[in-house]
């Protein structure tokens, strides 16, 4: 069965951010199966070797592209030689975004400043290096996968959920300053996510049994979406955030 | 001056549902600030009773017994309180019921279970400030005050007729922002997250001590009474539309049970 049009990404070049979650793999393939060529930016302690792995197991073209998203100069470059290998760029989905639960009295102000720069500041600095090509050319698609901690405080989890509402408010301004120029700016806030199978002894848990959908999400789960606000067929669709949480913000 | 701003002295207010649990706290708490009231309910026992109360403070207070979910009664019960009072500056939707509203699966749910529900919970809002609009527009403004619920933010499961009327009311209360906000009427919302009285079934209360809630109580009816006063005063006159939300937290939390609270360390 051949992807629907919408969801055709054929001929298309993105770029992906990679951390340490392991959702790399599953986006990257799912940008591949739909058609694009992708380069995955991230640090060699990330999963962008996985990603590589998994795309070329699906017979598709993707390099890696040793990257710190928190420095200027390294961005910079990672995005002029994605751009000279693929061949222009037309997608960026910043997906790279670091985990970090502590109480919020012992937050030093270093891990605050790594957090935001990780999180925060490699939004910024991939938007703005991809960006500057996607206005040249009029045309393009941003994708930053945030979580629904945009929307939710949590326990030992101030400076993430900060970093959650920046990205959250990155998506809505950008797509406004850019919506103009052919360049749509969209968000997809994924709930809780693991990528092991659901087994028994995660029913029992009382996060999962707290779920509407009684299971964790998948990477996978968010791949679809992803896809199509990277298509062609996204040009209405800006300055949102789709939740894809199995209903936990839904929840009373 | 702020206790200016926050004196409800010459004030008239209408209430719905004022006899009994945080209606009768809102109440007493805006007569404390020096408004005079009209109290609606269909029991007639409750309201009489607060009425009293109120007018031993020293304000001026009737009880009017109405349905508010029939049109004609809550027509001549804006009526009689312009009558008694001289005019209408606040309205507040108050009227509405939980008990019996609890957890219905959908299947199990019939016409008139549904429609009694929306009616109470939701309609009758819309048919008090229809009746009272025209009077707050000739006046030169006015404040109507609706109550909704954290019910009305978030889906509660198999609680459809509730959380639909609450729902409703915070995106009515939004409307009527936006259409008489130019006579000089604002409209908001108070949302009151789980706060029992004495219409609570505890029977169905498995956390009776609020332990889901962040703050790890449960809210006071009392505490509703300073909501009400500020929403009715002139201290909240730039407010319109808006929902003030009282809820220990609830809303702000959610994504995951209270007390999850992963601990993982940074590593980049």
């Amino acid at each position: 069965m051949s992807i629907p049009s919408e969801w055709d990404l054929t001929g298309k070049k993105a770029i992906i951010t990679a951390d340490r979650r392991g959702w790399t793999p599953s986006l990257a393939s799912a940008l591949v199966e739909a058609g694009a060529s992708v380069a995955v930016a991230g640090s060699d302690a990330s999963d962008m070797s996985d990603a590589v792995d998994a795309v070329r197991s699906l017979g598709g073209k993707a390099m890696a592209i040793t990257t710190d998203l928190t420095d200027r100069v390294s961005v910079e470059a990672m995005v002029f030689r994605a751009e000279d290998e693929l061949g222009g760029v037309d997608i960026l989905v910043n997906n790279a975004s670091a985990e970090f639960g502590k109480r919020f009295e012992h937050v030093t102000e270093n891990e605050w400043s790594m957090l935001m720069d990780f999180n925060v500041k490699s939004v910024y600095l991939t938007c703005q290096a991809v960006g500057r090509r996607m206005l040249k050319q009029r045309s393009g698609r941003i994708v930053n996968i945030g979580t629904a901690l945009s929307q939710r405080g949590l326990w030992n989890s101030v400076a993430v959920c900060a970093a959650q509402g920046a990205i959250h408010q990155i998506t809505t301004a950008l797509a406004l300053e850019w919506g103009r120029e052919g360049i749509r700016v969209n968000g997809i806030g994924a709930g809780w996510i693991s990528t092991s199978e659901p087994s028994e002894e995660d029913q029992r848990e009382l996060l999962v049994r707290y779920l509407p959908s009684r299971r964790k999400g998948h990477p996978d789960d968010l791949a679809s979406l992803m896809v199509y606000l990277s298509s062609d067929a996204c040009d209405f669709v800006t300055g949102q955030t789709f939740f894809i949480d199995g209903g936990a913000l839904a929840h009373a | 001056m702020l206790s200016e701003k926050l004196s409800l002295e010459g004030k008239g207010v209408v209430i719905t549902g004022g006899g009994t649990g945080l209606g009768r706290e809102m109440t007493l708490a805006m007569a404390r600030a020096g408004a005079d009231i009209v109290i609606a309910a269909r029991r007639t026992g409750p309201i009489e009773e607060v009425a009293e109360e109120v007018r031993a403070l020293g304000r001026k207070s009737v009880a009017i017994s109405a349905d508010v979910t029939d049109t004609d009664q809550v027509k001549s019960l804006m009526d009689s309180a312009i009558d008694e009072l001289g005019k209408v500056d606040v309205l507040l939707n108050n009227a509405g019921i939980v008990r019996g509203q609890g957890a219905i699966p959908i299947w199990e749910i019939s016409d008139d279970d549904w429609r009694v529900g929306i009616e109470v919970n939701m309609s009758s809002a819309f048919y008090c400030a229809r009746a009272i609009a025209k009077h707050m527009v000739e006046r030169g403004g006015g404040k109507i005050i609706n109550v909704s619920s954290g019910f009305g933010y978030r889906g509660g499961r198999d609680n459809y007729i509730y959380c639909v009327g609450k729902g409703g009311i915070v995106n009515f209360t939004r409307v009527l922002a936006t259409s008489l906000g130019r006579y000089g009427i604002t409209s908001t919302c108070i949302v009151p997250g789980f706060i029992p009285t004495e219409g609570t079934d505890e029977s169905r209360l498995t956390l009776p001590r609020g332990e889901f809630i962040p703050i790890g109580r449960v809210g006071h009816p009392h505490e509703m009474g300073a909501v009400a006063v500020f929403l009715a005063s002139g201290a909240s006159d730039y407010m319109n539309g808006e929902a003030f939300i009282i809820d220990g937290g609830g809303l702000a939390g959610g994504a995951a049970p209270t007390g999850h609270a992963p601990e993982i360390p940074l590593v980049i």
